[in-house]
């Protein structure tokens, strides 16, 4: 109502004249009356009398009528706040701690909160999200026959006994599906991202590019901010080749020159064209995916991706996203698809499923179904949002604590309240308006602090991902609410009991000013007991995060220490695909050489190697291959890797038997080293040298010539695995690089040379072979390196808690320590007292932490390598140091009691 | 001998008061002097009920206040009746109605 809103905002923001009024009004009327009794006969002092009498405390009526005019919540609360925060401002070490603490746990929670929030919930910055539905094919098994190729847009393609199913779709089945207007308003398919050679603006870089229908931005509904978006005719037969470019791309390569429009570029050494640039606000798609270029799907052939074939029925490489018409639901569209879907691939000359296979399309929201950095980093980052709860939660607790331990040292206050006639709930509200006081104070302070945090970690991802990462990590207002929640949730989390308690002062003892009595009767049994259980809470939670920690650092170590099976050290790598420059297969072998001999020329320099993958470097090759003399005739799973002249020498991985590979190998007959799990594996004591294997079991025309001694090749988690080595005849390579000095020392003139040799061949990915495994280990090391500060910061929370805890009891029992020591207890013996009360607390506290981790650490067994999730030494360990630390802030509190001079503590009181 | 005096039923006041302001603008005195001489001493408007009503009446936007003078010419606040005032009278006096006719039958037929 527009009345009462007016009233109520009078009343808060003129308050004095609203006040004033009401006086003038309730004095005119006790004129009035006073005047009419006068008139009556009765003497002056009689009329006022029976005035003041008729009408009731007239402070009474004043409160009334502020409350019948519904001032009185704001004005209750602005009073609050006002005293809240005069006393805040009383004790400013006191308040200073407590906000710091919050601020630490709500910063670090808003931290990992806008992570969580970049990564699985923005949804995309595209007009509509919601319609988007991405289609997505299920059956029994994987189509006959068929081609796929997934870029990590979507889960991890799945098999398993009771189907498969995936979102790769070919070609011909989008034109059809596109083709068919009902139930999509529009259609779109991409696949990607690529890495391209972009010549043409500069030295030669790589850049990362998606194959796009033309429909992609319709679809999406992104505009060009310069130029134009491609376009459906653009994905028409014999268009001409015209390129898009991504905004910040734009930005950072072409300084954003609005002149580009029509310059034409070479993207893996094919002319095109630049036509426009997108909009700034379309960042992403795929949740992390970074696209510096989009092409039209058609130019697949001339940019060189050979193993994609558009027209090809069986070739899987499309992701396809629809939006959904208005009015039309998924359902209804899915079954219209559907019934398009199972047509087509059940017909035809070749179809791609038998109708037992039982295929089916399915629409999930794009949100749900476009997955991306999700995959990988999705379940780490929820791990360590639970864990920085956890924090929260300690530091919750241990504000609790203090409060408590405040609230006992306000009794008298709240006593005075009370006897003068404060309502319980009034004196609760006040209490708890300090709290939310100081947990907004907190939240705002962490609100300050999460951004160094979130870019600390933003960092650390992308310094470790293959691909650019594009994280979204300004504040929206879903992490501001994610904050202001946890602030409210503190603030009347930690300020409920010490709220209670407080209301529930015994007025009498205070008044009688006998505040020794009064916390004794009233604070040992209960307070204490409250401030107790607040500490064992505290160290309980630090004890569960503190065990995960330890198990992600033993787990590190137990990594680090695998042997690989060769020297990880002092070794660069870097990468080249000499092809997307323009050489032919027949040139490629004399670059190779003609680098490896400049290179190995460098001073510092020791060996000098290439191969088709590095180790360890997140690629794997793997293919069947049928082994002569075998019993079983079926093709074996090998791991394949080519290499060049020197790799066993470069990487140190020791010549078992027969020869190494040379620069003779790389033309002529088909040599092969395998390495000693091979031998074991499939050749069942024969021996290996001079044996034949190849694809099939007509053509075994590869020999072994050498056994070599077993690497880890994917994961070093990973069993070694039967390998084969054969030479590097054509394609992309790694070169490995051993160096004397740090190897970080050398990348510039290894750069230098490869540019020397070639400008146009861009150096992709110059890194060491330490920092490809850091890489491996990544969500190791991310949970690892979080849970570890996140347990410092527990247990650091704690000690303060239980620090407080200690000295607030030895300030109470002043007193009684002073008799102690006067009836001659020793000091030692008043130092032990103290501490045993803390020590027993933390012992408490680490048995329910050892239940409460024993529940909780199966949550860690991915990440764990070679230790269990109920490790006895590292509960141990744990327990260990939660009783050092607890111990070592006991002290401080139990040096105090021992120097109490019984004397002025007889005194004091 | 002292006219006996009866408390208000709940709910009434609100009732009394919007009516009394139904003839015209008055001031707070006016209107309890008013009922209690319209009821013949009978209803007496307990002056620390009466202004808590009055601002919560006008908070519902029944009644409205300004300052004027009064007889005496002193300065006064002034409540008179708004358009939903009138309505919302209408309806209480006629729920009120309705409510002691169905009472004073049951009385006198049991």
């Amino acid at each position: 109502m527009l009345s009462d809103l007016r009233i109520r905002l009078r009343s808060l923001f003129r308050r004095s004249r609203v006040e004033q009024e009401l006086d003038d009004e309730l004095s005119f009327h006790m004129n009035q009356q006073a005047e009419k009794y006068l008139r009556a006969g009765d003497s002056r002092e009689e009329a006022l009398r029976q005035v003041r009498l008729e009408f009731g405390g007239i402070q009474q009526v004043r409160e009334d009528c502020r409350d019948a005019r519904g001032i009185s919540f704001l004005e209750t609360f602005a009073q609050d706040l006002r005293y809240g925060l005069r006393m805040l401002a009383k004790s400013p070490a006191f308040t200073a701690i407590i906000i710091l603490t919050l601020a630490l746990g709500i910063g670090a929670n808003t931290a990992i909160f806008t992570l969580v929030n970049a990564v699985m919930l923005r949804s995309f910055p595209v007009r509509d999200p919601q319609q988007l539905v991405v289609l997505k094919w299920s059956a029994r098994q994987w189509p006959h026959s068929t081609g796929t190729s997934s870029f990590g847009d979507c889960a991890f393609p799945q098999q398993n006994e009771t189907g498969a199913t995936n979102c790769s779709l070919s070609y011909p089945l989008f034109q059809v599906l596109q083709n068919h207007h009902g139930a999509l308003a529009d259609a779109m398919a991409f696949a990607g991202t690529f890495e391209m050679t972009l010549s043409g603006n500069g030295a030669a870089s790589m850049v990362h590019g998606d194959l796009v229908s033309g429909s992609y931005f319709p679809t999406l509904g992104v505009a060009p901010a310069l130029g134009r978006t491609l376009l459906p005719d653009d994905e028409k037969p014999g268009a001409p080749a015209v390129v898009v470019l991504d905004y910040g791309y734009w930005q950072h390569a072409f300084g954003g020159s609005p002149t580009v429009i029509g310059q034409t570029i070479r993207l893996n050494n094919a002319a095109v064209t630049i036509v426009g640039v997108t909009e700034p606000g379309f960042t992403r798609l795929t949740p992390g995916k970074s696209v510096d270029v989009w092409v039209s799907l058609n130019q697949a052939q001339a940019l060189g991706l050979k193993f994609i074939q558009p027209s090809d029925a069986k070739n899987f490489w499309l992701v396809i996203v629809g939006r959904l018409r208005p009015g039309v639901s998924r359902a209804q569209a899915q079954a219209a698809l559907d019934a398009i879907f199972v047509n087509t691939v059940l017909r035809g000359t070749k179809p791609l499923w038998t109708p037992a296979d039982n295929p089916h399309l399915l629409l999930v929201p794009a949100q749900q179904a476009l997955r991306g950095i999700r995959n990988i980093f999705g379940e780490p980052l929820l791990l360590l949002m639970a864990a920085v709860g956890l924090i929260l939660l300690i530091a919750c607790a241990n504000v609790a604590g203090l409060m408590l331990a405040r609230a006992a040292a306000r009794e008298r206050e709240m006593a005075v309240r009370l006897a003068m006639g404060a309502a319980r709930r009034r004196v609760i509200r006040q209490l708890l308006t300090e709290s939310l006081l100081l947990s907004f104070m907190g939240a705002a302070l962490g609100a300050l602090l999460a951004p160094l945090g979130v870019s600390g970690l933003a960092a650390f991802f992308t310094k470790n991902a293959y691909m650019p990462l594009q994280l979204d990590l300004h504040v929206d207002a879903r992490v501001l609410l994610f904050t202001l929640g946890a602030a409210l949730l503190t603030g009347i989390g930690f300020g409920l009991a010490p709220a209670f308690r407080g209301s529930r002062t015994s007025v009498t003892a205070q008044l009688k000013g006998n505040t020794t009595t009064a916390a004794a009767g009233h604070g040992r049994g209960k307070l204490l007991s409250l401030g107790s259980a607040l500490v064992v809470l505290q160290v309980a939670l630090s004890m569960v995060v503190l065990t995960g920690a330890g198990l992600l650092l033993r787990t590190l170590g137990n990594l680090r220490g695998i042997n690989a099976g060769f020297d990880t050290h002092n070794l660069i790598l870097f990468s080249i695909d000499p092809q997307l420059a323009g050489y032919k297969d027949k040139q490629i072998p004399d670059l190779y050489a003609n680098l490896q001999r400049r290179i190995a020329a460098l001073p510092g320099v020791k060996g000098v190697s290439y191969s088709s993958d590095a180790l360890l470097d997140g690629g794997l090759w793997t293919s069947s291959q049928v082994i002569e003399g075998r019993a079983d005739k079926n093709a074996v799973d090998v791991q394949m890797l080519s290499v060049g002249p020197d790799f066993l020498s470069t990487l140190k991985i020791p010549l078992l038997e027969g020869r190494a590979l040379t620069a003779a190998d790389t033309s002529g007959a088909n040599h092969a080293l395998v390495n000693r799990s091979f031998v074991q594996k499939y050749l069942s004591g024969r021996r290996p040298l001079g044996l034949h294997f190849g694809d099939d079991s007509k053509k075994l025309d590869t020999e072994i010539v050498g056994v070599v001694g077993d690497t880890k090749y994917a994961q070093l988690r990973d069993e070694e695995a039967p390998t084969v080595y054969i030479p590097v005849r054509s394609g992309g390579a790694t070169f490995e690089i051993r160096t004397a000095p740090a190897p970080a020392s050398l990348m510039p003139a290894v750069r230098s040379v490869v540019n020397s040799v070639d400008a146009n061949i861009p150096v992709i990915r110059m890194r060491t072979q330490t920092d490809s495994i850091d890489r491996l280990l990544f969500n190791e090391r991310l949970v690892a390196r979080l849970l570890g500060l996140f347990a410092a910061l527990g247990l650091l929370l704690a000690c303060i808690g239980l620090y407080g805890l200690l000295s607030f009891e030895v300030e109470r029992r002043t007193r009684e320590i002073g008799i102690r020591t006067a009836l001659g207890a020793q000091r030692s013996t008043i130092w032990s007292m103290v501490v045993r009360h803390g020590i027993v607390l933390v012992a408490l506290g680490a048995l329910a932490g050892c239940g409460a981790a024993f529940g909780v650490t199966r949550l860690l067994t991915s990440l764990l390598y070679d230790v269990r999730p109920t490790d006895p030494v590292t509960f141990a360990l744990t327990a260990a140091l939660l009783l050092l630390v607890g111990i070592l802030a006991c002290s401080l509190p139990a040096r105090r009691a021992t120097r109490v001079d019984p004397m002025s503590a007889l005194r004091c009181e | 001998m002292p006219v006996p005096r009866l408390d208000l039923p709940q709910g009434t006041l609100d009732l009394l008061i919007l009516r009394t302001l139904s003839i015209g603008p008055q001031h707070g005195w006016a209107i309890s002097e008013r009922v209690q001489q319209v009821s013949g001493e009978v209803l007496r408007i307990q002056q620390g009920s009466l202004y808590p009503a009055l601002h919560r009446l006008e908070r519902r936007g029944w009644i409205k206040s300004r300052w004027g003078t009064s007889d005496n010419n002193r300065r006064a606040r002034y409540y008179e009746l708004t358009k939903s005032g009138q309505k919302q009278l209408a309806a209480e006096q006629g729920a009120w109605e309705a409510l002691t006719a169905a009472v004073a039958q049951v009385l006198k037929a049991v």
